[in-house]
């Protein structure tokens, strides 16, 4: 830590008294194990060191950027933002910087995992599908974050995680899953392995069925797609703003069996307990029993929309993004696997999404793909293996008052679209799902 | 610097790697973005730092690191050998590496104007003005963005390579975006997202962007008000930009050998092609004419050498309808038995170098648009991307445009909006028959190509000049 602290006293130093100033500083070491065709291919290791500066003096303000190796001196990297401010434009969303009160120590001494223990890991998973061709990856996160600013605000967090990812392949089927935690002992990759494995070999040879509305068993993966989509593009404030949230504050929009809550204060949860401007995060209701409490917020969402601030800025994207929940936990329900199975008169069981998009944000209507483990169900038992169906679904209405069936029992980690560790989900037994196109489009 | 990195491959290989190479990057960043008149977003970033890879039996080994102090070099190139050394836990065949051309060399991207020299503050007026008139016309949020790179790059490798580059892109756009009850329209220019090029300012203000403000503002209104895209199999008309990202996602994509070896099935998936097909599969109709040109100048993935010290190459990849070529590295390219296309890049110092498309385009052809409306009975035109998605073969996709226009008898007679289109590539691509010329052949570029793990944002290019596919399934909606 030292060496942070003796960065952020040099460039502290340099900062004129006339001027609200905010620095932050990421130091990160991050690996990942990839492995493919049965065996690590690629593994890499990094290790980051970013100095972030914003200046605001005047209703104008100045953000730069640099590594420690680009900063020659602390004096100059200040002077030439200093320098430029005079150029720079207005800024008429400027909501000031966090309070001195809200200031966290957080930081901790972690030491990050190395390559062996990841390869483990990784031998772990692909003996679970010795026949079969694996591919995935083993990853290990140690971050360290430091914020101050001349309110007087001084934190500091640290987080670490690890994730195993995985598919099998046979010639005709694939089969997937993950896991995330804080800590890479925490992760089984055996079991992994086992759950990739059996979906691999089970959807071998699948037949293809025609498009249309189908009621679906969604898999922890294409729950997770599904939140995260209604995350960033409709409860971040900034959509909202923007004319194109789809969400309504205080109204019956979702299913009541739906529950959504931002758990940052939990111990298992992944990432740091403070956001990118310092401030303490809190765990948060954002839906209750289908009604919709709050957007995620950023300091400058929250005065322009004069709505609480929810503490979601977020590192690592611009802070004009908006708010991202970053450890959202769907309620799980009381329905078993198996149970919600044998509820199905004919439906499909789909395991995960693939390249889902957007179309209109307003109305979340998305299209995308299933793929690694996807099954007819009919008469309460899974039937048959089959391929690739294209969905056009609005996202909004697969969880809409009536659609949601039943929630399952069971809830992890899963990867989504926009990244890992962010989403701990159930699965889901929805009603109807619009598939619009088969395999021959 | 090459010293520097010496010290680190030296360091690689005398801990035991069979091949080492390592770039030192100086990378800077100028990001702007304005809405509804008023700046959102002024950036600027500077990184530099190291990266090394080593190769020790069936994997690579790679690390990186902000800190180029000597003993942290040294460290480095055995961090390398060590992380590579740790695959054996799962290890494979060991992996082949194709030689090259050993080379001193250095390249600068041609430019007029540095961007990095050219006042912010003329930047930034331009983002006000143009989203300002498009506020002021009646859009619901107007927008724009200009992002320029400066990247110096120095390569070495084991073998004596000792090459410096430095690329300069910028790029940009506007769009204009009107909400209506329960929907949203949009209008973009020069492209969805923006249209990057290697270059300097002299780029953006090719663009032109104050002549294009009042057609954006009124069709993204006019859009509210227009009918839905009709529905069923017609001939659809593709405008350049959109058929670029076509062309990325149905074959930029799948002629990736790391795909089609598998390196990347977990994640990006795979491809629909094998390679005992090449030189044998029909990719699409004889008008099909694409190749890989890392040599275009000006086009978004020019350079000289890619990030293995490979000469960026012309390569076909269809002619006339048949697959011809890959998109390769050298140790893909060794394991395929074809020659290193030099198509490997990273997404700066702290990623590892993997296949990426140069500049993948479909050659022009001898029509020219308005040849295509005139000679078109019953179809839609489309224009500007908004969604896109494919399988993880690159077989099944659905697409997305901002703004259709039906044609009629030769003739555009009706704007219509959420036009999509949806299909199977070598199906679709079988159905071009006709094909614009070289007039309106644009170098369009591709700044947000998302591959690899760690995730890496490459930079594409793809030429192409508007084109007709016959009987496509059209109209499709949620």
């Amino acid at each position: 830590m030292n060496i942070w602290k003796e960065v952020l006293g040099d460039l502290q130093k340099q900062i004129p008294n006339s001027v609200e100033c905010e620095l932050k500083m990421m130091h990160s070491k991050s690996a990942l194990t990839r492995f493919a065709n049965s065996h690590i291919h690629q593994n890499v290791d990094e290790e980051s060191a970013d100095v972030f500066l914003t200046i605001h003096k005047d209703g104008k303000t100045i953000s730069r950027s640099k590594n420690i190796t680009g900063i020659k001196s602390s004096k100059e990297f200040v002077k030439e933002a200093l320098d430029s401010l005079d150029e720079s434009p207005k800024d008429t969303t400027w909501a000031g910087l966090t309070s001195k009160s809200e200031s966290y120590e957080g930081f901790q001494e972690l030491h990050e995992a190395n390559p062996e223990e990841r390869a483990n890991l990784v031998r772990d998973f692909v003996k679970e599908g010795e026949d079969m061709n694996a591919a995935g990856y083993c990853s290990t996160y140690l971050n360290n974050f430091f914020i101050w600013n001349t309110n007087g605000l001084n934190s500091s967090d640290t987080s670490s995680s690890a994730f195993i990812d995985g598919i099998f392949r046979t010639d005709t089927s694939a089969g997937s899953s993950h896991r995330g935690a804080v800590n890479i002992n925490n992760l089984d990759a055996s079991q992994t392995g086992k759950e990739a494995a059996k979906l691999a070999v089970d959807s071998q040879n699948p037949i293809d069925i025609d498009p249309g509305k189908y009621e679906v068993i969604l898999g922890h993966e294409a729950v997770s797609t599904i939140l995260v989509f209604l995350s960033v593009y409709g409860l971040n404030a900034k959509s909202k703003i923007d004319g194109m949230s789809p969400i309504l504050l205080n109204e019956n929009q979702f299913d009541e069996k739906i529950n959504l809550i931002d758990t940052p204060e939990d111990s298992e949860s992944i990432g740091f307990k403070i956001d990118a401007s310092g401030a303490k995060k809190y765990n948060l209701e954002i839906i209750k029993n289908g009604v919709p409490s709050t957007y995620f917020h950023t300091r400058r969402t929250s005065k322009e929309l004069n709505m609480e601030n929810t503490h979601h800025e977020f590192f690592g994207v611009d802070d004009y993004f908006g708010g991202i929940g970053t450890n959202l936990n769907l309620d799980k329900g009381n329905v078993s696997h198996s149970d919600m199975i044998s509820s199905v008169k004919k439906g499909i069981y789909i395991n995960e999404f693939w390249y889902c998009r957007v179309l209109d944000p307003i109305t979340q209507v998305v299209t995308g793909l299933n793929r690694n483990g996807s099954f007819l169900i009919e008469n309460g038992k899974i039937t048959k293996p089959i391929g690739r169906l294209r969905f056009t679904q609005s996202f909004i209405k697969s969880l809409s008052p009536g659609n949601v069936i039943s929630v399952g029992d069971k809830s992890r980690y899963a990867d989504s679209e926009f990244g890992e560790g962010m989403l701990k989900v159930p699965k889901l037994h929805l009603k109807e799902f619009n598939f619009t196109g088969g395999v021959s489009g | 610097m090459f010293d520097l990195l010496n010290i680190a491959i030296d360091s690689a290989i005398s801990s035991g790697a069979k091949y080492s190479d390592a770039r030192i990057l100086v990378s800077k960043s100028r990001n702007i973005a304005a809405k509804n008149g008023e700046v959102e977003n002024f950036n600027e970033s500077e990184k530099i730092g190291l990266g090394i890879r080593a190769l020790v039996g069936s994997s690579w080994g790679f690390y990186s690191t902000y800190d180029l102090s000597r003993e942290s070099l040294i460290s480095s190139g055995k961090k390398a050998f060590e992380i590579a050394k740790a695959s054996a836990v799962v290890s494979g065949k060991e992996t082949p590496f194709a030689d090259v051309p050993v080379v001193q060399d250095e390249y600068t991207t041609p430019h007029e104007e540095n961007p990095f020299k050219v006042s912010s503050t003329e930047q930034i007026d331009l983002l006000v003005n143009s989203t300002e008139q498009m506020k002021k016309l009646g859009s619901s949020r107007s927008s724009g963005r200009l992002d320029f790179w400066d990247t110096e790059k120095w390569f070495c490798s084991s073998q004596g390579h000792e090459i410096f580059q430095n690329i300069i892109e910028s790029g940009g756009g506007i769009s204009s975006l009107s909400v209506g009850d329960g929907e949203t329209q949009i209008r973009s220019y020069p492209q969805s997202f923006g249209e990057y090029r290697t270059g300097g300012w002299e780029v953006i203000k090719s663009f032109e962007f104050g002549k294009h403000t009042q057609r954006l503002a009124e069709e993204s209104q006019r859009l509210l008000v227009a009918p839905q895209c009709p529905e069923g199999v017609m001939d659809l008309i593709l405008e350049g930009s959109q058929l670029a990202l076509q062309i990325h996602e149905s074959v930029g994509h799948a002629i990736e050998l790391d795909r089609i070896l598998g390196w990347e099935a977990a994640y990006a998936g795979t491809s629909h092609l094998e390679l005992d097909k090449l030189n044998k599969h029909r990719y699409g109709s004889e008008l099909m004419n694409i190749v890989a040109d890392a040599t275009l100048p000006g086009a978004l993935a020019t350079f000289k050498y890619d990030d293995e010290g490979t000469p960026a190459q012309r390569v076909e990849i269809v002619k006339e309808g048949i697959w011809t070529g890959v998109l390769s590295g050298r140790d893909s390219a060794a394991i395929a038995g074809v020659k290193p296309g030099g198509m490997v890049r990273a997404d700066g110092f702290s990623r590892l170098p993997m296949v990426r498309m140069t500049n993948v385009g479909l050659l022009p052809g001898e029509s020219s648009l308005e040849e295509i409306i005139e000679s078109t009975d019953n179809g839609i035109y489309m224009e500007t991307n908004r969604s896109w998605s494919i399988d993880d073969l690159r077989l099944n996709f659905q697409f997305g445009c901002e703004a259709g226009w039906v044609v009629k008898n030769g003739k555009i007679i009706d704007m219509v909006k959420n036009p999509t289109y949806t299909g199977i590539t070598p199906e679709f691509w079988g159905n071009m028959d006709m094909l614009a010329n070289e007039n309106e052949w644009v170098f369009w570029g591709t700044p947000n190509c998302g591959k690899g793990q760690p995730s890496q944002i490459g930079h594409t290019g793809h030429p192409a000049s508007p084109a007709r596919f016959k009987n496509t399934r059209i109209g499709v909606r949620g």
